[in-house]
């Protein structure tokens, strides 16, 4: 309309392009803020309240968001990990991507997890800040990877256990023939994954993430299926 | 239910800036940082390929301090109907 135009030319009038204010200048008047390479969506699974309510309403849709500044005010004004009733999940997921197998995307990927059997030995927030910042922050994988789906965490009884989810499991996808990896090119690339994972969780040399596929832990009836790659 | 706080009916100048402000052009833009903030990682983005948008720990944890405003001012209600309200659901459950 009009009014519209002529309010964004008023905008541009009185903006100058050449003064840049970032956050750090002024957290009340910046006027740029640092993109995402993609925009993220948070998700939460709630607990189940034990009276038979199906996984699909548990499983709730937070926000989605592509800056820096977006995520820390959401990182800043959120439940922390270790705050979460036993059950609970935060996924972080690429938009568009549901963090279930069952999404078209996921059914022929897999993921890399690490237990943290001990939980008052680790800070499981500082862990889950670092993964996410590495999923944000595009550090683990290479831009023509397409790999990486999202990141996730669950808070058991026994454990916490910290997951990054992937497309492939090395494996070309039906329907991408030529554009295809060899199965060991793909999986070099979910090893270097998972190796930039495990740095990303600052675990020690011996203690392994480990790999499996997502239709292997359904068939199994078990998340503990048998790993296909260690790092 | 009668004592909950009163919602603020606007937004705040910082959320009013995060949602006005234009995105940076981080591979074209130099940007001076104020003294003491550390700017991307350079090697990340060299890449000629790279749009410019990856960015090492060090310099996201920085904002941690800086950006705490609320992504919305009716943040609270929409957290209490996805994550829930954190004071019961933190609490273990009793088993009777």
């Amino acid at each position: 309309t009009n009014g519209s135009a002529e309010e964004s030319t008023a905008t541009t009038a009185t903006t100058n392009d050449s003064e840049i204010k970032t956050v750090f200048d002024d957290p009340d008047n910046f006027n740029v803020k640092h993109p995402l390479m993609h925009t993220w969506t948070l998700w939460f699974t709630k607990p189940p309240s034990g009276k038979g309510d199906n996984w699909n309403e548990l499983l709730k849709e937070v926000i989605s968001f592509d800056s820096v500044e977006e995520f820390w005010g959401i990182y800043n004004n959120i439940t922390p990990t270790s705050d979460l009733a036993l059950k609970s999940d935060y996924h972080l997921f690429k938009k568009g991507v549901r963090p279930e197998w069952e999404d078209s995307q996921n059914k022929h990927g897999g993921k890399w997890a690490f237990q943290f059997k001990d939980k008052k030995a680790i800070n499981i927030d500082a862990l889950w800040l670092h993964v996410m910042l590495a999923a944000i922050g595009e550090n683990l994988e290479d831009e023509e990877d397409n790999e990486v789906m999202g990141v996730v965490v669950n808070v058991r009884r026994g454990f916490y256990r910290i997951g990054l989810w992937t497309r492939t499991v090395g494996k070309a996808l039906p329907g991408e023939a030529g554009k295809g990896r060899t199965f060991e090119q793909g999986k070099e690339v979910l090893l270097k994954i998972g190796r930039r994972f495990k740095a990303a969780l600052q675990l020690k040399e011996n203690e392994n993430v480990e790999f499996s596929g997502h239709t292997d832990s359904a068939h199994a009836g078990s998340t503990r299926a048998k790993a296909k790659f260690v790092a | 239910e009668t004592t909950k706080p009163v919602e603020p009916a606007q937004p705040t100048a910082g959320m009013q800036a995060l949602r006005s402000a234009r995105f940076l052009q981080i591979r074209n833009e130099a940007v001076n940082y104020p003294d003491g903030i550390k700017s991307p990682n350079p090697a990340l983005n060299q890449n000629s390929k790279s749009k410019g948008r990856q960015y090492d720990k060090e310099f996201l944890l920085q904002f941690q301090e800086v950006f705490k405003e609320k992504p919305s001012i009716d943040w609270d209600l929409k957290l209490k109907e996805t994550v829930g309200d954190s004071t019961d659901s933190a609490r273990p459950q009793s088993a009777r």
